[in-house]
């Protein structure tokens, strides 16, 4: 019997309904009056409408509802003791927009909230015999591995003459997808005829030979760098691109969550302390025609993904600090959801340790059910319209609280020297992470102890699932009792389930039957290494600069107008407001600061320690239009706006560490081609500069193929991220203008007028704008220098728009304007790298930046304009309104 | 009992029970805060406190952080004043009745009006609520605070304006009229959100959540009872304020001059050290 209450305000028309299983309706009156509803604004009905023809939506059954947890326990606190209970929403009138993989209309009202099935069993699949077009059915939409890697699999069940279970089946294509096995960058490449070393050990050999600060690289989880005082700090960004595409609020939340747990599940456990998000989308509005079928609208994507971050980061309590959009009409099918986390860790904990014979395992947090299955595999793939019908199990909602406890948990254990390793469940779910942690000893799996959310769900299920919000904790026994009891107190679920045995086999059952049987060598080492082939196509620049430099003071305002009012532009104010950037009481310095507190800064600073001054900055740097016009430019460009966004607050680079993050098409010979090209750009970025990359991820499938042969690629981006260290937070520097009548400078290498606003419609394009790399170096340094002095009042790096949006922002901070002499083409110019510099005199000026390229602008002045010598005089206000006033009306 | 050389002489601290549920996210920087102003602050798990209630006693002051207690599923600080209320009623009190002081800050403050301990310390029944914002959504920003002279017992010095962090979705103090009157009538209105002049406000954004009469936070009968939706303990140190260098805190006739969250924490210490040794 279920009872139904439903609650409405007195002021809004909805009502949450309350669906309560296996209690008596004077028990539901109980909970109605002292948790459901608040005498104060709201009133309520027990099995009966509250609003007349009400529309109610739902989660669909087996999706997570993170409210339901919360209400058993309340329920139990009072004495009620609920088998099962579910929560809604109801509408008066219409329906809001909701997505039907995950939600529907409630048309009957339910019998039963449970899921009563049958546990599947294990098949056998007859693998031994099969063709190569039976094999590759068998692939298909399922194990998404070639025909090559399916015989590799055959060859080996002929050889041991038995044929492989499902779960064996499903445990090697997770292993070896594109998404855990990286394949594609571990392949050796021949490249237009001549051999070339794999991507990754090209990035590894160059990134080893500056590791004067690295304490560990490309072996866990997340990258780890020297702090002060005993301290590292790690970090990773990783995108969830494929989930977000077909429903991007749990995309994008299971997503954060993911990243944060790879930070956490560093060593043997770290604290999360900030993170970033970067979307790469659609622009809103753009022409519902153009969509291919089986996509979101883009603005129903950006709203979606904005309260992921929102709902799980906030929750979870970890600051959002630093982040960037960039829409482009190719991202229709394909949208780049990435995000980054960072934490803070005792040095002497931030290496895993070696499972030894003996040791236990043990899944802490959510509970397993059938969401997130074939995350992996189908991330690994591209797109179709089948996709959003064949793969919605491989999206999930995500219970942002589950994860906190499951961190402060660790933390604790931690600290209580409990933990020998920390792994995620995180793509594959146990088949990936105990297989990895197997490796060397060997492991005995007992499936059947694993926790449900409900009954029915196969072997092969349990072993892949990707549900969110667990961790796999590795201890010695002796620990496990003071392990489980730190559990408890924080309320996280904590089930033995593996034991590290020696056999150097990976070893499953279910219910005292084995399951699995695989040994070792052949999970890890029988995956056969690619030979791919590549080829270059030429970037051609264009052979004359087509600049769109504005003849009239008028078409000058419409043009910065139109550039302030882009996508890539404008301000990003009312998003950030939504996302907690002041938890931890960490942040010293605000996405946003000025007389008004809307001037957008660079990166992020936080003070991860509050009893000392010591400064982690974190940045970033992509632009998805120039690595497609040019993947070697455009990466170098990458790179160097997110070490000018670093240094640009008072990051001091040599200290800092970089994340590589390539989001590419299905590396056919040409895109395989220019991902080599970007490659080679990021290895050189890391030789210029003497600083490593330290951890990194690739998603190779950002491609859309329609039935009807219409394929999309993705903008090839490569995104890199630099985070790092400094002495103290009290010697950076914020973007607003201080001061009136001081001097600004513009400071760095220009590259040749290629730059300008290409990235809006209609502007002719030119080059990438080539960045010095000699001289780069050079200019950071001086910069840096000149920040630590105290001497700078205010600084931005030049970016996206060129130097005149710099320099409006500045001024939007400010509350005040500037008088400058500057060229029209050298406004428009985006050469990263360069930075816009507020001192206070010429002579300053000469003494800070004496020995690299600078050039003193002009003045600031108390009028609020932007005052152009022979160009235009423009109002800083007005700008400002079309500049704030695109995401303004998107998200109110 | 923890004790230190302060000031030449041995001085004992006062104990702060730092209370932690599922989903807090607060309570470190809370933690920090108290330490930093001279007290000796202990972070307990409620379900440290449910198996072990008589460890509340020999604490001074029950510190409620902000976060996501249980997911703010339900109302926001709901399941965890539904336990407090369940579990902890006796222990609760008790230590008012020895004259403990309770801090309640955001979502502690959601759990401290949804217990009934405020606005009229009537434990167990609601007389007010924090309803969503206005602007029905979360809100990241920092908004001017004015401090009034109210029957809050350990808020004795008379400040005026200051910047606080709000981060909170549900923020709106809501109640009916009758009740609304007894709470100014009984000065029981700790802060209020003001504009630039320095007058109550509701304008957004100054008034982030549209709260009634502006009110940010507000004490019990007894005064020993605080809660707020902005964040005090967000600005003890300079470089937490966003404009710490432009505008250091001096606030207006530069009266305050220390990070503008610190006195409430400081106060709060002393008035444990004159009243309750």
């Amino acid at each position: 019997m279920i009872q139904t209450i439903r609650v409405r305000t007195n002021k809004n028309p909805t009502a949450r309904v309350y669906r309560l299983e296996g209690i008596t309706e004077k028990q539901a009156k109980i909970l109605a009056e002292k948790l459901f509803r608040e005498n104060v604004n709201q009133t309520y009905t027990i099995n009966k409408p509250i609003f007349p023809n009400a529309i109610e939506i739902a989660y669909k059954m087996g999706v997570m509802n993170p409210e339901v947890a919360s209400i058993i326990k309340a329920a139990r606190d009072l004495k009620v003791n609920l088998i099962a209970c579910d929560s809604s929403r109801e509408y008066l009138n219409k329906a809001p927009i909701f997505n039907p993989l995950t939600e529907h209309i409630v048309k009957k009202e339910p019998t039963t909230l449970l899921i009563k099935e049958k546990a599947g069993k294990t098949a056998v699949i007859p693998i031994r015999e099969m063709g190569d077009k039976e094999l590759l059915s068998l692939s298909k939409d399922k194990l998404f591995l070639n025909l090559d890697e399916m015989k590799t699999i055959q060859k080996y069940f002929q050889k041991i003459r038995r044929d492989p279970t499902d779960l064996e089946l499903e445990t090697l294509a997770q292993t070896w997808s594109e998404h855990c096995a990286h394949k594609t960058f571990k392949a050796k490449l021949i490249i237009d005829g001549k051999s070339k070393a794999p991507l990754i050990e090209r990035i590894k050999k160059e990134a080893l030979k500056h590791k004067k600060n690295v304490v560990s690289a490309f072996v866990d989880n997340a990258g780890v760098m020297d702090f002060y005082d005993g301290w590292a700090i790690n970090g990773k960004a990783e995108t969830h691109n494929a989930p977000s595409a077909i429903e991007p609020y749990g995309g994008a939340m299971t997503g954060s969550g993911g990243v944060f747990r790879d930070v956490v599940a560093t060593g043997q456990g770290a604290k999360c302390v900030v993170s970033t998000d970067i979307f790469c989308l659609a622009p809103p509005g753009m022409d519902k025609n153009k969509l291919p079928s089986g996509t979101l609208p883009p603005d129903y994507i950006l709203k979606r993904v904005v309260s992921a971050v929102r709902d799980y980061g906030n929750r979870v309590g970890i600051p959002t600090n630093n982040g960037s959009f960039h829409f482009h009409e190719d991202f229709r099918a394909k949208p780049i959801v990435l995000v980054g986390s960072y934490g803070i860790l005792p040095k002497t904990k931030a290496k895993k340790g070696k499972p030894k014979v003996g040791d236990v395992g043990v899944v802490i947090g959510g509970r397993i059910g059938r969401d997130g299955i074939h995350g992996a595999t189908f991330s690994s793939g591209e797109m179709s319209e089948r996709t959003m019908k064949v793969n919605a199990t491989a999206v999930q909602i995500g219970n942002a609280i589950e994860e906190k406890r499951v961190f402060d948990a660790i933390l604790e254990a931690r600290d209580q020297d409990l933990i020998r390793a920390v792994q995620d469940l995180g793509a594959g779910g146990f088949s990936s992470a105990i297989g990895e942690m197997g490796e060397k000893t060997g492991v005995a799996v007992h499936l059947e102890k694993a926790p449900l959310k409900y009954q029915g769900l196969s072997p092969w299920e349990i072993w892949v699932s990707e549900s969110q919000e667990r961790m796999l904790i590795i201890l010695p026994p002796k620990n496990l009792k003071k392990f489980l009891e730190i559990c408890k107190k924080y309320n996280v679920e904590a089930t033995e389930i593996v034991e590290f045995d020696g056999s150097r086999k990976l070893q499953v059952y279910f219910n005292k039957k084995q399951v699995g049987d695989l040994e070792m060598t052949f999970l890890h080492g029988g995956l056969p290494q690619r030979v791919m082939r590549a080829t270059y196509v030429k970037v051609t620049s264009p052979s004359r600069l087509h600049l769109n430099i504005p003849k009239t003071k008028k078409r000058w305002i419409n043009h910065l107008e139109k550039i302030l009012s882009h996508g890539n532009i404008n301000s990003k104010e009312p998003i950030l407001r939504m996302y907690d950037h002041n938890v931890q009481g960490t942040n010293a310095l605000h996405p946003f600061t000025g007389v008004g507190m809307d001037g957008p800064n660079d990166a992020a600073v936080i003070r991860p320690l509050l009893d000392k001054p010591y400064g982690l900055v974190v940045a970033h740097g992509l632009n998805p239009v120039f690595t497609m016009m040019d993947p070697y430019w455009g990466s170098i460009w990458a790179g160097a706006e997110a070490i000018s966004n670093y240094v640009a607050v008072g990051g001091d680079y040599k200290n800092a560490s970089l994340i590589n993050n390539y989001i590419w098409p299905f590396p056919d010979e040409e895109w395989l081609g220019k991902l080599d090209r970007c490659v080679d750009a990021v290895c050189n970025f890391m030789k210029a500069l003497k600083i490593p990359v330290i951890s990194g991820k690739d998603s190779l499938s950002a491609t859309y193929r329609g039935s009807n042969g219409f394929v999309l690629h993705s903008p090839p981006t490569l995104c890199i991220s630099a985070f790092g260290r400094i002495p103290d937070v009290r010697k950076t520097v914020s973007s607003d203008l201080k001061n009136i009548g001081s001097t600004i400078v513009l400071v760095g290498q220009e590259a040749h007028l290629r730059g300008e606003a290409k990235t809006l419609p209609g502007s002719h394009l030119g080059g990438v704008p080539r960045v010095d790399l000699k001289m780069l170096p050079r200019v950071l340094e001086k910069m840096h220098k000149a920040i630590i002095s105290g001497k700078v009042l205010a600084c931005h790096d030049v970016s996206e728009g060129g130097l005149i949006i710099t320099i409006f922002e500045m001024c939007v901070g400010g509350n005040c304007g500037v008088e400058i002499k500057v060229d029209g083409k050298r406004l428009l110019s985006e050469t990263a790298g360069c930075f816009i510099v507020e001192v206070e005199n010429e002579k300053m000026a000469k003494r800070l930046f004496k020995g690299i390229p600078y050039k003193i602008l002009g003045k600031t002045i108390k009028d609020e304009k932007l005052i152009v010598e022979d160009l235009f005089t423009a109002d800083v206000n007005k700008l400002q309104k079309a500049w704030q006033k695109p995401m303004k009306e998107v998200f109110g | 009992m923890a004790e230190a050389n302060e000031g030449g002489f041995w001085m004992k601290k006062p104990n702060v029970c730092i209370l932690q549920s599922d989903g807090t996210n607060c309570d470190v920087e809370l933690h920090y805060v108290f330490k930093k102003f001279g007290g000796n602050p202990q972070f307990v798990r409620v379900n440290e406190l449910r198996d072990n209630p008589k460890i509340l006693k020999d604490f001074h002051i029950l510190a409620l952080p902000g976060g996501f207690s249980y997911g703010d599923d339900v109302a926001s600080g709901k399941i965890w004043a539904v336990e407090l209320v369940s579990f902890l009623r006796e222990e609760i009190e008790n230590f008012r009745k020895k004259g403990g002081l309770i801090i309640g800050i955001c979502n502690g403050f959601q759990v401290l009006i949804r217990t009934g301990l405020l606005p009229f310390g009537n434990l167990g029944k609601m007389d007010a609520t924090l309803v969503p914002n206005d602007s029905g959504h979360f809100e990241c920003r920092w908004v001017d605070l004015k401090s009034e002279r109210s029957k809050c017992a350990f808020l004795k010095s008379n400040y005026d304006v200051g910047h606080f962090a709000v981060n909170h979705g549900e923020g709106k103090l809501f109640c009916n009229t009758e009740t609304l009157e007894k709470i100014e009538a009984q000065n029981l209105v700790v802060f209020r959100y003001v504009d630039e002049n320095g007058s109550p406000t509701q304008k957004y954004p100054q008034n982030p959540n549209g709260s009634l009469n502006a009110i940010a936070g507000i004490t019990d009968p007894s005064g020993r009872i605080l809660g707020l939706m902005p964040h005090p303990e967000k600005f003890v140190d300079i470089t937490q304020y966003p404009n710490w260098r432009r505008d250091p805190p001096t606030g207006r006739q530069g009266k305050i001059i220390k990070p503008h969250g610190a006195f409430i924490f400081e106060e709060m210490i002393n008035y444990v050290k004159e009243n309750l040794w």
